[in-house]
């Protein structure tokens, strides 16, 4: 599996770690105990398209919000996660 | 009391034995050639100042910073990409050190030594790029690598900062490497290993390639 990273470009497997489901929103502060159950514990276990994060650690160390579909492996698309290039919020 | 010297050392000074290695009777392929004694910065955007950054720089170096996995060479400096809005600046001589870098760049970005913290390595010779072949998965063929190409990437599970420099008098093609201090060792005896059949020429330089 390769991922095109969209700061560094295609780069194999090995230069990510993955993180897990890019879909949870942390719930807001006085949130239900079963919202907050809900966000640290339960997980989707999709047979398609999710939606997820990535580090590309062994290159120019940015968070990657990636699509991919757990059946073919196929990536549709890869963004930087909110935070990457950080420089540019604002400006 | 302890009396202490702190005179600075090559992370490599015992591991790089200068001279040949690997095969024998045949033309060194690759020169191998650690750089001591740089001064390297590394520069990142505070947030929302990357256009204020970009500007700054322009204003110290005459160009400005790469935004792409690219190296920059000014007269007496390299700017080279490290990731998203942050870049190193390697020199040599004093030229660019924290004390002179730190008024002109810090309001718009955070500056960190990083002169001992990495191990600056230069490999060039005709057999340099199957060597790399070896422990990168970049793609270094001249067309798609030119002069001026960087990118931050990983060899033998080792984060590195890699560019093409200037090719050298006989036209062959310069790699410069970059990789943490604690690293460098382990990435040195796996570079020996992968160039030894080519026949290696050991060196190590007070001159940036
Ligand atoms: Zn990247």
């Amino acid at each position: 599996m390769r991922i095109v990273c969209p700061f560094c470009g295609e780069r194999e497997l090995g230069e990510f770690t993955y993180l897990g489901d890019a879909k949870p929103m942390r719930p807001v502060a006085g949130a239900s105990e079963d919202e907050v159950f809900d966000y640290v514990y339960l997980r989707d276990n999709v047979a398609g398209e999710t939606s997820e994060y990535w580090y590309h650690g062994g290159g120019c160390r940015a968070w990657l919000k990636v699509t991919r579909n757990t059946l073919t492996h196929e990536i549709s698309s890869v963004e930087a996660a909110a935070g990457a290039g950080a420089a540019k919020v604002g400006a | 009391m302890a009396e202490f010297s702190w005179a600075p050392r090559s992370s490599l000074e015992k591991a790089l034995v200068a001279g040949a290695h690997g095969a024998r009777g045949i033309e060194a392929g690759v020169s191998l050639t650690e750089i001591r004694n740089f001064d390297l910065i590394q520069v990142m955007a505070r947030r929302g100042k990357g256009a204020e950054l970009a500007k700054a720089t322009k204003a110290r170096f005459g160009v400005v910073p790469p935004d792409a996995p690219k190296a920059v060479q000014t007269p007496d400096a390299t700017l080279i990409w490290s990731g998203p809005d942050q870049f190193f600046v390697l020199s040599k001589g004093g030229k660019h050190t924290m004390l002179t870098l730190a008024p002109a760049l810090s309001g718009p970005a955070s500056l960190s030594d990083q002169s001992h913290a990495r191990v600056l390595i230069s490999i060039s010779g005709a057999k340099a790029r199957t060597t790399l072949a070896k422990l990168s998965s970049i793609d270094l063929y001249a067309g798609a690598f030119p002069i001026g190409a960087a990118a931050a990437t990983s060899m033998d599970h080792t984060s590195v900062t890699l560019w093409r420099g200037g090719d050298r008098p006989d036209e062959l093609a310069v790699f410069n490497l970059l990789v943490f201090a604690t690293f460098a060792e382990s990435l040195w005896h796996t570079m020996l290993d992968a160039a030894a059949e080519f026949s290696v020429d050991i060196s190590h330089s007070e001159e940036l390639a």
